[in-house]
């Protein structure tokens, strides 16, 4: 995966956080990750798939999914309902189109996401992907997206 | 006004009913899915507005946008989505498409868009 289609992640993920959140992210050190178990307890992932085939995986703790279902729903959901999820699901998609629209040569196309519960729990990145992991903090706590794409030549 | 609201995330139909409730809109009716939101437009709902989100499962936001232009050419039609791509947009608006807002967005933007609609209609 080179480096260049990395920016449009973080970019992406900036944007959403502050428009559909107001909140500012500032960014941590990027990591390649041991193994492909999710970084924090509520992860949202979604595919790519065109010229290469990736992952997105967008992950935070419990905490931070209330406080950002609390946030675009207008009321705190008691415990990890499927509106938190449905809400984490729906950064993930935004922080996928974002970054897809500005890697436009590779003709990508989003699956719908899906969300997993469980810090052990397993992403399934493409075999032979290796994911780059790029932390974020937030207002409300931290939170880790991962990008695993296929080498491609484009 | 009635509005046809038709997107597979819940907190998006949330967000975006929020914002119709704020400038007045009477009926939002909501669809999870383009199958379920065209069912709905062709039982005759009367809709003044149809809100579309682009990759839903069942029948994506323009394939409903295509059908539903077959039966009305009239009712505006606003696609929200995450599909930023020029290429995108062109193929929205040649199925039809009247007005087109990228997630991610402010809700001052997405008041915006709305407003323009709860006006002329």
């Amino acid at each position: 995966m080179k480096a260049e289609q990395i920016n449009p992640f973080l970019i992406a993920t900036h944007d959403v956080f502050q428009q559909m959140l107001g909140w500012e992210l500032t960014r941590g050190q990027p990591f390649l990750p041991e193994g492909f178990a999710a970084q924090y307890e509520v992860t949202g992932v979604i595919g790519l798939t065109g010229a290469t085939t990736g992952t997105v995986a967008l992950s935070m703790p419990r905490e931070l999914a209330l406080a950002v279902a609390e946030s675009l729903l207008g009321e705190r959901p008691s415990d990890l309902t499927p509106q938190v999820a449905d809400a984490v699901g729906e950064l993930t998609n935004m922080i996928a189109g974002a970054a897809k629209a500005r890697l436009e040569a590779l003709q990508l196309s989003l699956g719908l996401p899906t969300v997993i519960t469980g810090q052990s729990t397993a992403i399934a990145f493409p075999s032979r992907a290796v994911p780059i992991a790029i932390p974020f903090q937030s207002p409300r706590g931290p939170l880790v997206v991962e990008v695993g794409m296929l080498p491609t030549t484009c | 006004m009635r509005v046809l609201l038709a997107d597979d995330s819940g907190t998006m139909r949330t967000i975006i009913r929020r914002s119709l409730e704020s400038l007045g809109v009477g009926t939002v009716v909501e669809a999870a899915d383009g199958l379920q939101a065209l069912e709905l437009f062709k039982a005759g709902g009367g809709f003044d507005l149809v809100l579309t989100d682009w990759n839903m499962p069942g029948k994506t936001g323009i394939e409903l946008i295509r059908d539903i232009r077959a039966i009305d050419q009239k009712t505006p039609i606003m696609m929200i989505t995450t599909e930023a791509e020029k290429s995108r947009v062109i193929e929205a608006i040649q199925a039809g498409v009247t007005d087109y807002l990228v997630k991610p967005f402010t809700t001052d933007v997405l008041r915006q868009k709305l407003e323009k609609f709860a006006v002329t209609t």
